[in-house]
This record gives structure tokens, C-alpha cells and sequence, in this order.
């Protein structure tokens, strides 16, 4: 049997190289498909890996405080709160107050936003988040401040910033343009440090901060005129493994706080992150579905090039079973160029996705990650669609009388 | 070996029906040689397939090496074809992109032999049939006789008792020809039985016996000595010339007209073929070769 195998692919792939032209067009839909199915797998996949990275980054024991309500499934009634962060957003400092005073809080960080554009330096930053927090900020996310110092704590109020990696880049020629200086809303401002990169992940719900400005808090509510929006507060708790009390007390307090309203959220960070990996996974499995159908149109290609090869090679099926093949060893010889076909272009596929991965790695913020799982099953399923859509012309020629076959010229 | 009880083979239907088979009974014995003559569309290749087990008989009874044959199904057919039977045909029926040596070693694939032992049983039968120094070549870059050796080697791998010939000299030359059935000779002195169909009546002296066809049955049977064409054979030999111009003019060959024709055409033969090959057999008739 193993011998019979063995020179049924050797036939078979005989048969692809001697119609080349042929072979690959058949092969193309299962390429398409393939090629589209992975590469959407795997960008999904490495998004996710981008989000879990970020997490271990920040540490999971971090405690997010955003407002807008959350419902039962842990997504926020409030869209907006999702898409698009830099919202005016609802929390106060008495939120702030009570988080802070919560029992088993370390400490808290808040974030404002504060509106208003940003000049000086270099070049014309284009579009920049202005962030204010406490010199708590860069301990409580764990982040490097790579160049210069971070906010002096005994002077909340000094006109000092620290730049976002990208921010620093684009603003300044300097390679390190600590000292520099530029404008918020009119107001002086001096670079007093420069981030570390920040671990991003495409598609997140967080604003990107390595294209953000930081500035102390009491200066963002003082150029704003105590009109900065604060848009989150970050907890640390003071001991770790007790998420739940942690965030059931804060809901409380803060509660408290706004009269009995619970229309903010209090979510650990991996709950935060989850929320966009379980879009994400939905829009991955719902593009794959899409592109699983160009495997489909791939298979009707393959079953209508192998009626056409089995019609074509009629005598040879003749000259096979009058030297004793029987029904079920053609049947095995046509499945099994069906599916060496379709491996093929499974193959050829997956050398796609991948080349597709590193453009996409070299030129994007994307991660892909096409891990050996996905590249197994597409060389499975690409076989598997072969082997059942070869099976009908297979069967044609199996079933073929030995004395009308050899009469096919 | 072989016996056929009143076998009847049939195609097409209603109107269209053709009966190229006619309640053939036919014995052979193991170790026979066989020619088998007719002229064409006699139903001499429909008979080799139903005895090679190619095609079924419509009706009848067909015994090979006593077992029942009508009852088998496709795939127990196909195992007797694959260890019992020998096909060698007029166009050879080699695979044209596969050489020499796989074509050959093809009925041990479908034995599961291993690839070098079928490997090595083609070449050992390649050099039996002188063929060992052409084994790499594809059957394109053969001549006609080359390419039937290598179709007799194939035949021969499996040690099939029965070795099936349909007209294997058709697409030969006369030195290819007699390469050929020095072989089938060579084959046959080895204890197996050869069944040939042939056209050409000098080849009957390879022949142990000789059975005439026409119109789907058998008209004539008859023992020969080796070596010696057959009597009833060198009579079609020399009485060839009695053409008419309205033969010629009928395309009807000389050796058709100076074929034997049974006495009575059976009642059963309807078809617009049968028809008209009457008519021509009235004409034979007229000459009075009768046997």
C-alpha cells in the first residue's frame, strides 16, 4: 500500500509539472484563499499577542477608572468611550479624592486631557495629545524614562513636560532635545525628560502615548482653567490578588462620590484590554469566514481541472485497469492528485502569507504572528479540499468500464 | 482452462442493437496456442476482451480455471486480469510518459510490490524479451517492434497463465512481426496458453489451432501442426485473386469474399450491420468457398 501511495504522488506531481500552466492556475483560488485566510489570522493573532504584551507591561495588578457605564458583559454602554478616548470625559477630582482614599490604594494617577495645540520647536508636531499627570504615572505603567528626569514632585506646578518617543522625534532635530522648549495654549513649556517607547497595540482602545505630551497635573489644570477633562485614573493597588475586593470598593466610593451615579467603570487592566481582544476576535473570525470562501471557489476549480484530466486521460485508465488497478486504486490515484494539487497551493499560500507578514512587520505597526498551528491547519484544510472536491472526477474515473476507456483515443 | 457456454454480447439498445457475439461456445486448454481469424468486426477483439475479462457477456456462461466469471464483481475482475491474464495490444497501450521499465514494472504497482523489487523483476523481464538496453527510453522513442516487446514484457511480468494477443502484428512491420511472435512462441513453449488474433494467415503456423469468426460466431476450428500454416488458412492464401470489379467497387477485400460463411444465417441477427454483412455473404456464397 505504502508503495502504491508513493507512486500515486509521484504520478500526480508528474502530472502537475506537465501542465504547469494549467496546475497553477487551478491552484490559484486555493492560493487566494489561503494566502488571505492566514494572513487575516495571523495579523488578528499578533494584535492579540501586541495587547497581552502590554498588559504583562503594565502590570496586571493595575486598576483602570474610566467613565461611562459598563454592562454586564464588561463593553461600555458608551461607544465613544471606546473609539474615540479623548471625549470630554466625566470624572472629577472628587473621584479622584475618593479613589485615593480607598482603603488598599497605593496610589492613584489621574490623566486630563487638555485641549489646544501645540507649537515651537523644530517642526509642526501635527496632531499631539497633551496628557497631564502626577510623576506617579511612569511607575504605576512600569515605563522607562529613557532621557532627562521625571516630574520634580515637590513642584507640581513647574512648566515641564516629558515627550512621548515619537513626539520627541518629530518636534525636534535633536536626537535628545532635553532643555528645549515650546507652547502649550500659549504657555511656555520646557523638555524635561523623554519616555521609553511606550508597548503599544494597534487598534487599542488606550491613546497612543508615544504620541502624546506629559505635563504635571496641577500646570494642565491651571492652563486650562480647571477645564481639562480627566479621562481616567490609574490605581495601584497596595497588595496584589485582590482585584475583585479592590474594584468593589472603589465602585463604592466612588459612587459615593457621584451621589449614587454609576456611570464610570472600574475595570482591572486585563478586563480593559479583553474588551478589544474580543472585537478583535470577532473581526478576525468574521474576515476569515469571508476569505474561507475563496477556498471554496479554489475547490470548484480543482474538481473542474481534475473532470477535465480524468476525461483527458481515459485511455491511460484503460491501459491501468486492464493491467489489473482496481476501481478503488484509480479512485486513490485521482484523489491523490487532486490533493497534491491543492497542497500545492496551500504551500504556495502560506509562502505568501508570510512574505505578506514581514512586508506588513517592516512597514506597519503591525505584529502578525503566523504561528505553526495556522500553518498547519491551512495545509489541512487546503488538502482537505482537495481530497473532497477531486473525490467526484476521482469516482468518474474509477468507475469507468476497462473496455470504454481503452477505447478513448 | 477457458470454457464459454453460448456467449452473447450485445450493445446499444432498441433499434440500435448490435450482436457482436453470437451464442459463442468455445474450449481451451491450458498450453493451447491459439490463432483466432476472421475478418473484420467479426467480434474477434469483443471475444479476446470477454475471455480477458475486459468486458462481460451479455448472456452465457463463462468459466475460467473453473471459477464463475459472470458473477465477479469489478474489482475481483480486476485482481484476475492483474495475476492471470496478459494483454498485449495492436497499439501497444504503453503509457507514453512513463519509460520503458515502469510501464513494465505498472501490474507489480498494483500488487503493492516494493518500488526496487518491481523495479528489478521489469529489468530481468526487459532483458528475456532483449529489450534491457532500452528500459530508460519512453515508448515515443521506440520503434513499433520495440514498443510490442516492451508490451509482451508487461504482459509477462505477473507469470499470467493466459496471455491475451489482439493482433499484435497489426502496427508491425514483417521483421517486427516475426520478432513478435518468436516471442509469443517462446512464451507459449514456457507451458502458458496464447490466444492471438490475426489477419494475416501465415502467422497460423506459430498456431496450435485456429478458429474462424464471422459475424459473431465461430465457423471453423481446427487443429494444426507447429510450424505449418493452416490448411484452411493457405486456402485464403491462394484463393485470394477471385475479386470482381462490384467487389472492388464495394470496398469488399479479397480476403473477406474468399472467407468461409456458415450455412445458416441465424434468425436472431436483425441490426442494420448484420444486414448488410448478409448480403455480402450472399455474394460469397456465390463463389462457392465453402470449406
Amino acid at each position: 500500500m505504502k508503495t502504491l501511495a508513493y507512486g500515486h504522488i509521484k504520478t500526480a506531481i508528474g502530472s502537475v509539472r506537465a501542465n504547469k500552466s494549467r496546475s497553477f492556475l487551478t491552484m490559484l483560488g486555493i492560493v487566494v484563499g489561503v494566502v488571505s485566510v492566514v494572513s487575516i489570522i495571523s495579523i488578528g493573532e499578533g494584535v492579540k499577542s501586541q495587547i497581552r504584551s502590554q498588559i504583562n507591561h503594565y502590570g496586571r495588578d493595575l486598576i483602570t477608572v474610566r467613565p461611562g457605564a459598563e454592562t454586564a458583559h464588561g463593553t461600555f454602554t458608551d461607544i465613544k468611550s471606546l473609539v474615540n478616548i479623548n471625549h470630554a470625559g466625566s470624572l472629577t477630582s472628587r473621584d479622584l479624592l475618593a479613589v485615593e482614599h480607598t482603603q488598599g490604594v497605593a496610589y492613584s494617577v489621574p490623566l486630563v486631557i487638555v485641549g489646544g495645540s501645540v507649537n515651537g520647536g523644530d517642526h509642526s508636531p501635527g496632531s499631539i495629545t497633551v496628557i497631564g499627570t502626577t510623576n506617579r504615572f511612569a511607575s504605576a505603567l512600569n515605563q522607562k524614562i529613557s532621557f532627562g528626569a521625571n516630574f520634580d514632585p515637590a513642584n507640581n506646578a513647574a512648566p515641564t513636560a516629558i515627550l512621548g518617543s515619537r513626539v520627541a522625534e518629530r518636534m525636534f532635530d535633536d536626537p535628545v532635545p532635553l532643555g528645549r522648549s515650546f507652547t502649550i495654549r500659549g504657555e511656555q513649556f520646557y523638555v524635561a525628560g523623554i519616555f521609553d517607547d511606550f508597548a503599544t497595540a494597534p487598534f487599542s482602545a488606550d491613546v497612543d502615548f508615544n504620541n502624546a505630551v506629559f505635563i504635571p497635573y496641577d500646570t494642565a489644570q491651571s492652563i486650562s482653567d480647571n477645564g481639562a477633562s480627566m479621562y481616567e485614573i490609574l490605581v495601584e493597588p497596595r497588595t496584589s490578588n485582590h482585584d475583585d475586593e479592590m474594584v468593589n470598593a472603589l465602585t463604592r466610593n466612588i459612587a459615593k462620590a457621584r451621589g449614587g451615579q454609576h456611570d464610570f467603570t472600574v475595570l482591572t487592566h486585563a478586563e480593559s484590554a479583553s474588551v478589544t481582544n474580543d472585537i478583535l476576535s470577532l473581526l478576525t473570525a468574521l474576515i476569515g469566514g469571508v476569505a474561507a470562501v475563496s477556498l471554496l471557489v479554489g475547490g470548484i476549480g480543482i474538481m473542474n481541472i481534475m473532470l477535465v484530466s480524468v476525461t483527458e486521460r481515459m485511455h491511460e485508465i484503460g491501459i491501468r485497469k486492464a493491467v489489473g488497478a482496481t476501481n478503488r486504486q484509480i479512485l486513490m490515484q485521482f484523489v491523490t492528485e487532486a490533493a497534491v494539487l491543492s497542497l500545492a497551493g496551500g504551500i504556495l499560500g502560506i509562502i505568501l502569507a508570510i512574505i505578506i507578514d514581514v512586508i506588513l512587520r517592516l512597514s506597519t505597526d503591525l505584529q502578525p504572528v503566523t504561528s505553526w498551528q495556522i500553518v498547519l491547519l491551512a495545509l489541512f484544510v487546503s488538502m482537505l479540499v482537495g481530497v473532497l472536491f477531486g473525490s467526484a472526477p476521482a469516482l468518474k474515473a474509477a468507475r469507468k468500464d476497462p473496455i470504454n476507456a481503452l477505447r478513448n483515443e | 482452462m477457458i470454457d464459454l457456454q453460448d456467449v452473447s454480447k450485445l450493445y446499444g439498445f432498441g433499434d440500435a442493437t448490435t450482436l457482436a457475439l453470437d451464442e459463442v461456445s468455445l474450449k481451451i486448454k491450458e498450453g493451447e496456442f491459439v490463432a483466432i481469424m476472421g475478418p473484420s468486426g467479426c467480434g474477434k477483439s469483443t471475444l479476446m476482451n470477454i475471455i480477458g475479462l475486459l468486458d462481460r457477456p451479455t448472456h452465457g456462461k463463462y468459466m475460467l480455471n473453473g471459477r464463475h466469471i459472470s458473477r465477479l464483481n469489478q474489482n475481483q475482475a480486476a485482481k484476475i486480469r492483474r495475476d492471470s491474464v496478459g494483454f498485449i495490444f495492436q497499439s501497444f497501450n504503453l503509457l507514453p510518459k512513463m519509460t520503458v521499465l515502469d510501464n513494465v514494472a505498472l501490474p507489480l504497482t498494483y500488487k503493492g510490490m516494493t518500488t526496487a523489487r518491481r523495479l528489478k523483476t521489469a529489468s530481468n523481464m526487459l532483458e528475456r524479451v532483449g529489450m534491457q538496453q532500452r528500459e530508460s527510453f519512453l515508448p515515443s522513442q521506440l520503434s513499433g517492434g520495440q514498443a510490442q516487446c516492451a508490451a509482451i514484457a508487461r504482459a509477462l511480468i505477473n507469470n499470467p497463465k493466459l496471455i491475451i494477443a489482439d493482433e499484435p502484428t497489426g502496427n508491425l512491420d514483417s521483421a517486427g512481426s516475426r520478432l513478435v511472435m518468436e516471442l509469443l512462441s517462446e512464451v507459449h513453449k514456457m507451458g502458458n496458453t496464447v490466444l492471438f488474433v490475426t489477419h494475416n494467415p501465415e502467422l497460423t503456423r506459430y498456431a496450435t489451432r485456429v478458429v474462424y469468426m464471422h459475424d459473431g460466431t465461430i465457423i471453423h476450428d481446427e487443429k494444426t501442426k507447429l510450424g505449418e500454416v493452416s490448411p484452411t488458412a493457405r486456402r485464403l492464401m491462394y484463393s485470394v485473386p477471385v475479386t470482381t470489379e462490384d467487389d472492388d467497387m464495394a470496398g469488399v477485400s479479397a480476403l473477406m469474399t474468399a472467407l468461409p460463411v456458415k450455412t445458416s444465417l441465424n434468425s436472431k441477427r436483425k441490426t442494420g450491420r448484420s444486414l448488410g454483412r448478409a448480403k455480402k455473404s450472399k455474394r460469397t456464397s456465390n463463389k462457392d468457398v465453402i470449406l
